[in-house]
Formats: C-alpha cells, sequence, structure tokens
C-alpha cells in the first residue's frame, strides 16, 4: 500500500513536471521576437498579406484561446502541422528520429563500452605510463571542438583518401538505380561511419575519465580489501568487484546523454547532413516553427521523464538483470 | 596488473566492429561510379515544401521553377520580357485596356493539354485563396476570358506597369491537378492553410523537368520532361533541351563540405552562393570553373526618420559622405561585388539611373571628413573640439551637438550577426568607426535577424540599421513599395519611414505608365529623390558567385543572380 502512495505520488509528479514544461514551451516561443514570417523579405509580400498568412496559421488568436487549442491538441493526440513544412509535425518527427537514435545510440553506447573498458584500466594502471596516455587521450577527445574535428575527418577520409562520402545518409546514384536492400543497408553504414567516430570519440573522452576517476575511488573500498583478503584473483576483483560498481555514474550519465542526444548533435548532424531531429530543433525554433519546435522540446522532456518512470516501476527489476549488480553491497 | 593477454578479447570487440565496417564499407566505395546522365546539383539546405503554395524559400523555388512556368520570362541576357508559355508578346488594347495572350502548344507532363483553361483556373485560385503576393499582384485583374483553348484576354481595372513583370510571370497551375484539391480546401476553416499543407508527391508541371522522387533528407530526383514544349525550339537565344536526363540535387549542411564535394566531383555545380574566402583555393583547381555575376540585390543603410537626430537630411547626407563604399568593396567584400550608388542595382541596365548624388565618391578619407564636417557646422552642429581644426588638420573631436544645442545621443546602428551575414556585420562596425570621428556616439550592434527585422519592420524602435533584400524583382516598383508613405505602417516595407507627397505622386504615376521609356524617366527621378532625401543610404551590391566541376557537363547560361536558373538547365550538356 504504502508503495503503492509512492508511486502514486510519482506519477503525480512527473505528470505536473511535464505539464509545466508544455505550458512554459508554449508561452516561451510566443514570447520570442518575431513570429513565423517575421524572417520573411519579400518586398512583394504586403503587410495585409501578412496579417492573413497569420490569420491562417491560428496566431491571430488571443494567447489564451491558443493555449486552450494547444492543451485540447496535445491530449488528443495531434501536435499540429508545422507552420515551415506543412506536414503533420509526428511525420516529421518521426522521419528525423530514427536517424538520430540510430546514429546517437550506436555511437553513445559503443563510446561508453569503450570508455568503461578503458577507464577501468587507466584506474587499474593508476600512475603508469598507459594511464597517463590514456588519461591525457580522454582530456584531448573531450575537449575537441566537434565542427572542426567533423570537418578533419571528412577531409582526410572523405576528401583526400576517398573512403567515405561528404555527408548525407546515402548515396543518391545508387539509391535511384536497382541497388539490392543490402547494398542499400551496406550505404547507410558506410554513410554513417564518420558521424559515428566523431561522436564516438567525442563521447569516450567523457566516459573514461568518469569510469577511471569511479573506479579510482572503488578499489578504495573496504570490500575490495575485503575480496583481496579472500584471496580472489585480482582480474575477478577487478573485473567483477570493482568495475561493476565502478560503471554505476556512467550508465547514468549515458541514460542522460541519450535523452539530450536528441538535441546535442546538431553540428554533427549538420556538418554531415544527418537529417536527424537536432538540425530540426534548431531550425525550428530559429524561424519560429512553433509546433514543430514545441513537439521537439516536449519529446526531450519525454526522453528525460522517461527513465524515472521506468526506474519507478522497475528498478528493483533491471537493476538485478543488468550485468552490472552492484558486489559486495547488500541491496535492501 | 599490465597483462595484456587479458584485454586483448574485449579490445577486440570493438575494433572488429570498426575493422569490418571499414572494409566493407571501403569495398563498396570503390565500387561506386558517377552516372553521366545525371547531373548533379549541391543544395545548402532542403526545400522547405514542394507545394507551390507554400514553398517560398530559394531551395524550394531551385526545385519548383523546372516544374511550374509563366507565360513570360526574363530573357537571360536583355532580362527583356519575352514569351515562354505565351506564343508572341501580348497585345494591349488601350482603349478596351485588355491584353490578349496567345498560348503556345503546350502539355502539362502527365501528357494533358496545357489551355486558356488552365490559365482561368489558376486566376481563379489567386482570388478565391487570396494566395499571398500572387493575389495583390493579380488583383489589378478586372476579369479574364479564354475566347479559345489557346487564346486569354486579360481586362484591367486601369493602365498598369507592372502587368507584365507581376501577373505575366506567374506560375500556372494545372486545372486537372488543382481543382479537387481546390475544392477540398475551400471547405475547410483555414482554406490557404489547407492549400499549403496538401500534400504534393507528383507535381503536374509544364517545365523541363519533373519531379521522379523525393527522399526526404536525402535527395531529390528529377527527370527530363518528354512533353517540355520548349524542346527543340529557340527561345531567349538559346536552342532547349534538356541535354541530361535528370537531375540529382542532394542537400549540403555546410559550405565547407559542398566546396569538398565539388571539387572532388560529387557534384556538378553547387547552387549557392560560395563565400570569398573559398576563391584562391577553388582558382587553383583546373577541374573547377568559378562564376561570377551581378546579384539584383540592393544592401543598405538605413535612418529611422520618424525621430531625431536621423530626420535631419543634412545629417543623414554627412554620414553618407563618411561612408567609404570602396573600402566596403575592397576589404569588405574583398572585391567581388559593387559599390551602390542607387537603390536599383546598376546590373539592372534599363531601370538604374547612374547619375544620382554621389556622396563623398573619389574623396580620401580626410577629405570625408572634411566634407561631412562643414556640411554639418553649416546646418549648425557643433563641437566643443571640432574634427577640423584652425589649420584644417583632423583632431579626435569631442562629442557633436544637435543644432539645439542639445548633445546628439548615443545611437545604434542594428546589423545581422556576423554568423548570418559577416558582410553586414563588419559594414555595421566600419561605419560605427567613420561616424565616432565625427563626435558621434555610433555603436553598431549585431542583433538575430529574427529580432532584427521585428524591431525595424514591426515596432520601428530603432535609430538605423543595416539590411539587405538579395533577390529584388527586375521591375522597379519596389521603390513605391519602400518609400512610398501609405507603407510606412507596422509590417509595412517603408521601414524608414520616408514621407514625401511630391515621391507619392510620381510613385503612382509610374505604375499607370504603359509607355516603358516614360516610365523610365520617372523611374529615374524617385531614384534622384531617394539619394538627395537618404532615407536608405545604398551601400553595395555583392557578385554572387558560384562554381561548377568542369568535367562532366558545360554550357551554363550566366545571367543577373547566377547561372542557377532554368535557362542552364534547359541548355547544359554533357562535355564530350
Amino acid at each position: 500500500m504504502r508503495n503503492q502512495t509512492y508511486i502514486l505520488g510519482k506519477l503525480v509528479e512527473i505528470t505536473i513536471i511535464f505539464f509545466v514544461i508544455m505550458t512554459a514551451l508554449f508561452f516561451l516561443f510566443r514570447l520570442s521576437p518575431g513570429d513565423p514570417i517575421s524572417k520573411v523579405a519579400d518586398p512583394m509580400l504586403t503587410p495585409e498579406d501578412m496579417r492573413y498568412i497569420i490569420e491562417q496559421m491560428g496566431l491571430d488568436k488571443p494567447i489564451w484561446e491558443q493555449y486552450v487549442i494547444y492543451l485540447k491538441n496535445f491530449f488528443t493526440g495531434n501536435f499540429g502541422v508545422s507552420f515551415h513544412y506543412g506536414e503533420p509535425v509526428f511525420k516529421i518527427i518521426r522521419e528525423r528520429l530514427g536517424w538520430t537514435v540510430l546514429l546517437f545510440t550506436s555511437s553513445t553506447i559503443l563510446a561508453a563500452f569503450a570508455g568503461v573498458f578503458l577507464g577501468k584500466i587507466a584506474a587499474w594502471n593508476k600512475g603508469s605510463r598507459l594511464d597517463n596516455v590514456l588519461s591525457i587521450s580522454a582530456l584531448v577527445c573531450y575537449t575537441l571542438f566537434i565542427p572542426w574535428f567533423a570537418l578533419l575527418l571528412l577531409w582526410v577520409f572523405g576528401f583526400k583518401l576517398g573512403l567515405f562520402p561528404l555527408g548525407g545518409i546515402l548515396s543518391p546514384e545508387l539509391w535511384v538505380g536497382n541497388a539490392s536492400w543490402f547494398v542499400r543497408m551496406l550505404d547507410i553504414l558506410h554513410h554513417m561511419l564518420l558521424p559515428l567516430m566523431t561522436l564516438f570519440v567525442i563521447h569516450l573522452g567523457s566516459y573514461l575519465l568518469l569510469m577511471r576517476s569511479s573506479m579510482l575511488s572503488v578499489l578504495r573500498e573496504d570490500y575490495i580489501i575485503t575480496a583481496r583478503a579472500k584471496g580472489l584473483s585480482e582480474r575477478v576483483i577487478r573485473n567483477k568487484h570493482a568495475a561493476k560498481n565502478a560503471a554505476l555514474p556512467v550508465v547514468t550519465s549515458v541514460g542522460l546523454s541519450l535523452a539530450f542526444s536528441i538535441n546535442g548533435g546538431a553540428l554533427t548532424e549538420q556538418i554531415f547532413t544527418w537529417p536527424g531531429i537536432g538540425r530540426e530543433l534548431i531550425f525550428a525554433v530559429s524561424n519560429n516553427d512553433y509546433p514543430l519546435a514545441q513537439a521537439c522540446f516536449l519529446l526531450i522532456a519525454l526522453v528525460v521523464c522517461w527513465p524515472i518512470w521506468l526506474w519507478i516501476f522497475s528498478m528493483p527489476i533491471w537493476i538485478r538483470g543488468l550485468p552490472i549488480e552492484p558486489q559486495g553491497m547488500v541491496l535492501e | 596488473m599490465g597483462n595484456w593477454s587479458k584485454w586483448r578479447a574485449e579490445f577486440c570487440f570493438y575494433f572488429l566492429f570498426l575493422a569490418v565496417a571499414f572494409a566493407l564499407t571501403g569495398l563498396y566505395a570503390c565500387q561506386k561510379s558517377k552516372n553521366s546522365a545525371l547531373l548533379n546539383i549541391g543544395l545548402p539546405e532542403e526545400p522547405q515544401s514542394l507545394n507551390l503554395w507554400l514553398g517560398t524559400d530559394a531551395n524550394s523555388r531551385k526545385i519548383l521553377s523546372q516544374i511550374y512556368q509563366p507565360l513570360y520570362h526574363h530573357h537571360p541576357e536583355t532580362l527583356e520580357i519575352i514569351p515562354w508559355l505565351a506564343k508572341d508578346q501580348p497585345v494591349f488594347d488601350p482603349q478596351a485596356l485588355t491584353y490578349t495572350v496567345t498560348l503556345r502548344e503546350a502539355k502539362w507532363s502527365d501528357g494533358s493539354d496545357f489551355t486558356s483553361e488552365d490559365v482561368l483556373f489558376t486566376k481563379q485560385l489567386f482570388f478565391d485563396f487570396k494566395i499571398p503576393k500572387y493575389y495583390s499582384n493579380w488583383n489589378i485583374i478586372q476579369k479574364i476570358e479564354a475566347p479559345d483553348a489557346h487564346t486569354v484576354v486579360f481586362y484591367l481595372k486601369e493602365p498598369s506597369a507592372i502587368f507584365m513583370s507581376r501577373v505575366m510571370t506567374a506560375p500556372m497551375v494545372s486545372k486537372k491537378e488543382w481543382e479537387p484539391i481546390a475544392k477540398q480546401a475551400l471547405a475547410k476553416e483555414k482554406p490557404l492553410r489547407s492549400l499549403q499543407d496538401h500534400p504534393i508527391e507528383k507535381p503536374l508541371g509544364t517545365g523541363p523537368f519533373t519531379l521522379f522522387e523525393y527522399k526526404s533528407g536525402a535527395y531529390i530526383h528529377m527527370k527530363k520532361n518528354p512533353y517540355f514544349f520548349g524542346t527543340g525550339q529557340k527561345i531567349g537565344n538559346h536552342i532547349l533541351g534538356p541535354y541530361v536526363e535528370s537531375l540529382l540535387f542532394r542537400i549540403y549542411g555546410t559550405s565547407d563540405v559542398a566546396i569538398l564535394a565539388l571539387k572532388k566531383g560529387d557534384i556538378d555545380y553547387y547552387w549557392g552562393d560560395i563565400q570569398p574566402g573559398y576563391i584562391k583555393d577553388l582558382k587553383e583547381q583546373a577541374n573547377i570553373d568559378l562564376y561570377f555575376n551581378k546579384k539584383s540585390a540592393l544592401y543598405y543603410m538605413g535612418f529611422n526618420l520618424r525621430k531625431p537626430p536621423f530626420d535631419d537630411k543634412v545629417l543623414r547626407q554627412a554620414i553618407a559622405t563618411m561612408v567609404d563604399k570602396d573600402f566596403i568593396l575592397t576589404r569588405i567584400l574583398q572585391n567581388y561585388g559593387t559599390p551602390m550608388h542607387s537603390v536599383v542595382p546598376s546590373g539592372n541596365h534599363f531601370w538604374y539611373n547612374p547619375n544620382v548624388r554621389k556622396y563623398g565618391q573619389g574623396k580620401t578619407h580626410d577629405e570625408r571628413i572634411k566634407l561631412a564636417y562643414e556640411m554639418l557646422k553649416t546646418a549648425g552642429y557643433s563641437w566643443e573640439t571640432p574634427p577640423v581644426d584652425e589649420n584644417n588638420n583632423i583632431v579626435t573631436p569631442s562629442d557633436i551637438r544637435l543644432p539645439s544645442g542639445a548633445a546628439m545621443d548615443k545611437f545604434v546602428i542594428l546589423t545581422p550577426p556576423a554568423d548570418y551575414d559577416p558582410k553586414r556585420a563588419f559594414a555595421g562596425t566600419m561605419i560605427q568607426e567613420w561616424l565616432r570621428e565625427l563626435g558621434m556616439s555610433a555603436f553598431a550592434r549585431p542583433m538575430s535577424f529574427n529580432s532584427l527585422l521585428e524591431t525595424v519592420k514591426g515596432k520601428h524602435e530603432f535609430d538605423a540599421f543595416v539590411l539587405g533584400y538579395g533577390q529584388l524583382d527586375l521591375d522597379p516598383d519596389y521603390l513605391r513599395t519602400f518609400f512610398e508613405s501609405k507603407n510606412d505602417k507596422p509590417r509595412g516595407w517603408n521601414m524608414s519611414g520616408y514621407r514625401n507627397p511630391e515621391f507619392d505622386t510620381i510613385a503612382d504615376e509610374q505604375m499607370t505608365l504603359i509607355d516603358t521609356q516614360k516610365r523610365k524617366e520617372i523611374i529615374w527621378k524617385m531614384q534622384e529623390i531617394i539619394l538627395e532625401d537618404l532615407p536608405y543610404l545604398p551601400l553595395y551590391n555583392p557578385h554572387i558567385i558560384e562554381a561548377t566541376f568542369n568535367e562532366r557537363f558545360k554550357g551554363w547560361v550566366a545571367k543577373v543572380d547566377g547561372i542557377g536558373n532554368i535557362w542552364s538547365m534547359c541548355v547544359v550538356k554533357p562535355a564530350d
């Protein structure tokens, strides 16, 4: 009963947070300077034309009326139509989100695995030459300027060596022909590797440093001494007792990275012409495309809130099932 | 510790994945080849929409202009208006105020006939939906009649000089395609929005290409229209093709990458403006051709004439004297452009008045200061320490005082930010420095483009600004739009708040003149008035710089606004 009340309380809390975010988003966009057509600089458009366009977008109505329509639409599953593209926002997000997830999820997960692995090694060999090399490399990766690094990769691998395409998600000349599905998949992979490499390197630094620091702190714990006293091998202590506990902050960080990857990769998407949601979000904000921008931010809010929901409902189950089950500690 | 053999297996997992991927994709990359029938074109952004009524951005127009065609087009070299879907020049009846247009034997891309019914339907669509821009342009028409399938008679409400340039250059749409969509949209609460939001997957057009496939976020594939009326015809001094089978548009998020793609030969033409910084490198490439063309554009400094201090004409003229356009041209535009002396670009040969007043032209920097100082002193402006001392030397002045004796307040020159347009941002900074040499507290302030337009055009809360029109219509009727008193209203195009009854009278008069020579005289007079009163100070007109990969295709047609035009798409041929 007490658990049910707790879960119910959390649900209400999240719902309120979500509602506040929705409201804030609605008013923030309306309060920002200009409107969806303020960027239009065509002298042939008269002020009357502009008023008519605004009216057709429904932006001539009082702001409270617009807000009620917005809430009504949202709760009936209607996210509206993009002012810019004239397409349902849901369709745009569905098309773009897939590409973002494909690129960012793979790069984040790969970087997290590599970061945990290399961070573990660095911490285990603290003070050695290997540790220094790894730590300095991680710092370099962490502080790399994304546009510079992305352009460098494109210049070397795409232009000079000609091994990879210069951006995009596929080779049009191949797709307009009769290429098989296997070749098309290979083509997408081919296009994905450079942006993937960029994001992998950028993320790797932070995960490696986080894991190293976490591992060093875990290695000072009493249960590690106990494990040694029990005569366990160094490998078992390092991999099973220390690394799994030390990986917990990395897992938290990965969760947040996934949530923020929706907008965080806009620069990478821009340079590699990757049609993801980050580029779309920046574009929607700068063009005052309210329905699209609101939906993108709501999606971010949803992704941030979603792990909390998941945590409430299933934390006891999934935390035990994961390979990072804390060893040497007692779960209550 | 330090036992590498234990870690090797884990390392292998990551590197195996990357190695396999690299190997597979590398092998695959070697097998790709270029199709010589495809003309590959790079675009800086994805088009907004392929719905003609929504896709009004530059990139949508690049695609849609290959599909939807007007009755008349501008000649690529002379810029005269010449028949396109129309067969001949229209016959004007001054008594009945009618234009009779005979149509060509043309077909839509599905093989159906293009007839006068389509012209009538297009007009009805503009009026039923009050389609922005087209409706206000076509509102000069009282009615249209179609005596037969290939003749259309336009009845005007009153004589109009813009009939040819604004009405006849509007794109025609197919009744067959749009009638059901229009019926459906008219029944909706927001008819225009419904029309604009209607998805168009296979647009019907009369142009040289048809849309074959649009893969959002990746490419747009257009194929040659077998029914194109111009194939084999000599129009505008060119025998039209198209001579390529397909156009393939791909998107490049940054110009850096687009330039690499061009150098590598991934694309044959980048349909975007290239910044001067790339030119040196591109000139060294044997397989790249560069094109420098004039733009129908106006980049200018505007003043707020509604309040002091810029309500004083002498102050504006003194500022114009201080602004060194040659410096802007050489240092900011790196000589890729022309200084602008009138509000009509010099590339628009017929309407451009070369005899307008030119402030400080040919003067040195010190001479400009002395000239501006004399103008201001004569008008009653004063300084404790003037910018020119008794010995006629230039000195650092104290703050300038207005003729009333009050100190001139600090004022702000709003510019777009440098990441949006470095030229305008730097021009604003230079003007700030020049004006400080006269003791004015000028501050250039970059502002996001949205906010800038809202502040200047919507709220009129500004002192001065630097803005520009990148693609001005070739008909100079925009002078009326920019400077007529009735357009001084929120969101009106008379952003400076310029009011001059003499100008208003002749601006309205030129609208009704069918005789182009007489109209030209008035347009020249309008330019003289504006350059005397200076609500806008024209600054520069940058060249449009474009590049092509010359190994596969040749025959690009250069005109004002560059080689990216329908003429090029109709005449470009494979190089061999």
